[in-house]
């Protein structure tokens, strides 16, 4: 199979996002065509306090919701503020950007080209997945994390 | 002739308004009415109401040694009722938020007595006794050093300083000690500052409008408010500094 490159991207909004607006733009993500893979990124929202007096104790933040993109479900764990992506070609861009403008009507956002996602191994990865790394699996999580990627059936 | 303080350099409002602050002769407007029983409960050291607790008798009742400088210094009341030291911590947005943790352990020092004040990049601890905290804490809530969606009071896990606010222009809070009420357009402390629950929600007021934040922020941004390079004597004021500095480093000699 022929090694490939695909194009990566990144989506910062002025503000971080109410999980109602991050479901909003997903699911007008998800509606283009090339989305190979995606990363929410933010600060964490954990369900118990980590540290601190109050440690092991609930917390309730509104903030941390399940959504519901396409046909699944996402328990948000972050309070998103960028979502990265790796897309098919450049071409997705323009209709990216098509597609998420009219989420945005309160504050504004930029859509940027470059590089933000892992796609190669790196030495954790290789403690924590082997030689023979899925390479679909790169970068979309902290290699001690347990959490597994939500698939999401795009429109093909 | 008298020695007249200066207290900070800077030709922007930024600067007037670090000035302002320090200078304990300018009284701050009180903005919001935050009760003394409100405060005890999002600083959760003691129950409202409840007696304070003391680390030592009360200094009437103790033999203190001869000291010339205990004769001097009067003690905080806190102090003479031999009180416990306890503290409130702050975290400041620095999305034009209207004091930030550098210039209030500045103004603390020139406002109040028996204190410690402990500075962070985006968070500043006070401890004190804990009668005195109280009635310190009440101005440092009440007045113009605080805004309730830009600075909050945040014992542990304090981070949101550099952050992006969120939609609803509050400082990300990864334990969301207050939330803003929507239809009231309040904010309510639901946590205390260390992340505990709080019985009863405590009501800290509207968040201040951005004409405001901005006419009385002491932080310089150069995307949502003054840059600190538009401010020509702030700017020669911290190359002076820079460079006797670095002079200084060679021991010059004159």
């Amino acid at each position: 199979m022929t090694e490939a490159t695909f194009p990566q991207c990144r989506i910062d909004s002025e503000r971080l996002m109410n999980p109602e607006t991050t479901e909003k733009l997903l699911n007008k993500i998800v509606s283009v065509a090339g989305v190979r893979r995606m990363v929410l990124n933010g600060q964490r929202l954990p369900a118990t306090v980590p540290y601190g007096p109050a440690r092991g104790q609930a917390n309730p933040h509104p903030m941390r919701k399940t959504i519901h993109v396409g046909d699944q479900e996402i328990p948000l764990q972050v309070h998103v503020g960028t979502v990265l992506l790796e897309i098919e070609n450049k071409d997705v861009i323009p209709a990216l950007k098509a597609a998420i403008e009219p989420v945005f009507t309160d504050f504004s956002f930029r859509i940027k080209e470059g590089k933000f996602m892992k796609t190669e191994p790196s030495l954790v990865d290789y403690c924590k997945y082997g030689p023979n790394a899925d390479k679909a699996m790169l970068g979309l999580a902290d290699p001690s994390s347990k959490s597994k990627p939500i698939i999401l059936q795009g429109i093909r | 002739m008298a020695y007249k303080p200066q207290y900070c350099a800077g030709s922007s409002v930024v600067a007037a308004n670090r000035r302002k602050q320090m200078d304990p002769a300018h009284k701050l407007t009180k903005l919001r009415d935050v009760t003394d029983k409100d405060i005890v409960l999002i600083m959760g050291h003691r129950a409202p109401g409840s007696a304070y607790k003391s680390a030592h008798p009360p200094l009437a009742e103790q033999q203190e040694p001869a000291c010339p400088i205990r004769k001097m210094v009067t003690p905080t009341d806190g102090a003479k009722a031999g009180d416990r030291v306890r503290y409130i911590q702050f975290a400041d947005s620095m999305y034009n938020a209207p004091c930030q943790p550098y210039l209030r352990s500045y103004l603390e020092a020139y406002r109040f007595r028996g204190i410690d004040p402990g500075t962070l990049s985006g968070r500043q601890i006070i401890e004190c006794r804990e009668r005195d905290l109280e009635k310190y804490a009440k101005d440092l809530v009440n007045t113009e050093l605080f805004d309730p969606a830009l600075c909050g009071v945040r014992g542990a896990t304090v981070h949101g300083h550099s952050l992006r606010l969120d939609e609803n222009g509050m400082m990300f809070d990864m334990l969301q000690r207050c939330v803003l009420d929507k239809k009231a357009g309040v904010v309510k402390y639901v946590k205390n500052q260390i992340g505990e629950p709080l019985d009863s929600e405590v009501k800290v007021g509207k968040p201040m409008d951005n004409k405001w934040l901005k006419a009385n922020t002491t932080i310089y941004h150069s995307l949502v408010g003054s840059a600190y390079r538009d401010d020509a004597e702030a700017v020669e004021y911290i190359q002076r500094i820079h460079g006797l500095r670095v002079k200084y480093g060679f021991m010059p000699k004159e």
